[in-house]
C-alpha cells in the first residue's frame, strides 16, 4: 500500500492491523509535510510507525490491548537514497537490503542472500524478487495473485498487464 | 453608543527595522538594535537576530516579548526535530513551521514580523517574508518594521524583484555579489535612520553562505 508519494509498504499478518499502522503513518506523513514542508525521511517514518507499535495504539480509548500482529517492509526513496525497513510486532525495526516477510520467507531469505547484490537494475530486481516468490507460492504466478510495486524514486502500483510482463521474462 | 477603546493592551509596538537579502549562494540578514517604547528608548543594543538552525536565521521587528516567545518556541521544536529525525532542519522547512506557528494564534496573534533567511537545500540563498499571523512567500529580498515603507521601495528600485505573477517563473534570487549586497544594506540602513525615529543605533548584520554564519556592526547615527 502507499503511504507517501516516496513510500510505499508490504504487510503480512492480521491484515486488519496492517491498514490501522498504514494509516497512522500517511497521517504522520502529511502532519510533516504541513508543518515542515517536506517529505518526511524512510526512517522517521517507519519509527514513527514503530513508535505505536509499542504502545499497541494511540491514546487512552483507542489503544489496544493486545500487539498489532503484523510485520511491514517499508520501502521509499528520500534525500539518502532508496532503502528499505522490516518492522515487528514488538516495534523494533531493522534497515535491510532485501528481506522477505510471511509464511515462505525462510526459504525466501536464503535465496535472496544467494542472489541479491548491490548493483542490481530494477529490471533485474524485479525478476528476482518474482522468482523467489514463485518458489514459495503453492499456486501458479499469475497477474491476478501477484501484486508487484516500486518506488523509484515515487510509489507506483503494476497494473496487471505490467505483472504479465514481467512473468513472462521468468 | 461610540465603541469604548480598552484602557489596557496586551502589546507594544517596540520598533526597528530587520532586512534580508538573497544571493546565488549566501544570504545577508540585518537589524538594528535600538528598542523603543512609545517616544523613549529601552536600550541601544539589542538584538533583533536569532539563528534557528545552522542554515536558518530569523530576524523579528514588533514587540519584543512576543519576538522572545516565538524564537523559544522555534528553537524548542527545532530541537525536537533534530533528535526525531537526525538531521538539522532545513531553511524552508523552518519557513512553513513559522508559518503554522504563527497561524496557531490567529486569534490572538504574536505582534512579530518576521524575515527568515538562509540557504536552501541547494545550497543558494533563501528569504522568506511574513505577516503577523504566518502568510508568507519567498523571495528575492525583503524588509519588515517600522522603517521598511522607507526601505523597501527603495530595494525594489536596485533589485526588481520578480513579481509572483511573472511567467515564466523567475529565481527569487538577486544577482548581486555578497559584498554588494552587504554595501546595499548598510546604505538602506544608513538612509532609514535618518527618517525613521525607531531605526538606529547600530546595525547587526548576519551572511550565512558555505563556510558558515559571520557576523559584523556598523555603526549608525545616534539620535
Amino acid at each position: 500500500m502507499e503511504i507517501d508519494e516516496h513510500i510505499g509498504c508490504a504487510m503480512s499478518g492480521l491484515i486488519a492491523d496492517a491498514r490501522t499502522l498504514v494509516e497512522h503513518a500517511r497521517v504522520e506523513t502529511q502532519n510533516h509535510r504541513f508543518s515542515y514542508g517536506e517529505p518526511m525521511t524512510v526512517e522517521s517514518t517507519t519509527q514513527a510507525l514503530c513508535d505505536l507499535a509499542l504502545r499497541f495504539g494511540e491514546g487512552d480509548e483507542e489503544s489496544m490491548s493486545r500487539p498489532f500482529g503484523v510485520s511491514l517492509l517499508i520501502a521509499g526513496s528520500d534525500e539518502n537514497g532508496p532503502s528499505l525497513y522490516y518492522t515487528d510486532p514488538s516495534g523494533t525495526f531493522w534497515q535491510c537490503n532485501a528481506k522477505a516477510i510471511g509464511s515462505g520467507s525462510e526459504g525466501a531469505d536464503s535465496s535472496l542472500q544467494e542472489q541479491y547484490n548491490k548493483d542490481l537494475t530494477l529490471q533485474e530486481a524485479e525478476t528476482i524478487a518474482l522468482s523467489i516468490l514463485k518458489q514459495v507460492m503453492e499456486e501458479k504466478v499469475t497477474p491476478n495473485n501477484v501484486d508487484i510495486a516500486r518506488v523509484a524514486p515515487t510509489y507506483h502500483l503494476y497494473t496487471p498487464s505490467e505483472v504479465e510482463a514481467v512473468i513472462n521474462r521468468l | 453608543m461610540t465603541k469604548q477603546h480598552p484602557a489596557w493592551s496586551p502589546y507594544d509596538n517596540n520598533g526597528g527595522t530587520c532586512v534580508a537579502i538573497a544571493g546565488a549562494d549566501y544570504c545577508v540578514i540585518a537589524a538594528d538594535t535600538r528598542m523603543s517604547t512609545g517616544y523613549s528608548i529601552l536600550t541601544r543594543d539589542y538584538s533583533k537576530i536569532c539563528k534557528l538552525a545552522d542554515k536558518c536565521v530569523m530576524a523579528s521587528s514588533g514587540f519584543q516579548a512576543d519576538v522572545k516567545a516565538l524564537q523559544k518556541l522555534l528553537a524548542a521544536r527545532h530541537l525536537i526535530y533534530q533528535h526525531q529525525h537526525n538531521k538539522q532542519m532545513s531553511c524552508p522547512g523552518m519557513a512553513q513551521l513559522l508559518s503554522n506557528t504563527l497561524y496557531y494564534k490567529r486569534f490572538f496573534p504574536y505582534y512579530s514580523f518576521n524575515v527568515l533567511g538562509g540557504l536552501d537545500n541547494e545550497g543558494k540563498g533563501c528569504v522568506y517574508t511574513y505577516d503577523a499571523v504566518g502568510s508568507y512567500e519567498r523571495v528575492g529580498y525583503s524588509s519588515q518594521g517600522s522603517g521598511s515603507t522607507l526601505i523597501m521601495p527603495f530595494l525594489d528600485n536596485q533589485l526588481k524583484s520578480p513579481s509572483p505573477l511573472l511567467l515564466p517563473a523567475q529565481d527569487a534570487v538577486t544577482p548581486l555579489s555578497e559584498a554588494e549586497a552587504v554595501d546595499l544594506v548598510k546604505t538602506c540602513f544608513a538612509s532609514a535612520t535618518e527618517r525613521d525615529i525607531y531605526t538606529a543605533n547600530k546595525l547587526e548584520i548576519v551572511v550565512l553562505n558555505k563556510g558558515g554564519i559571520h557576523r559584523e556592526y556598523m555603526e549608525l547615527r545616534k539620535d
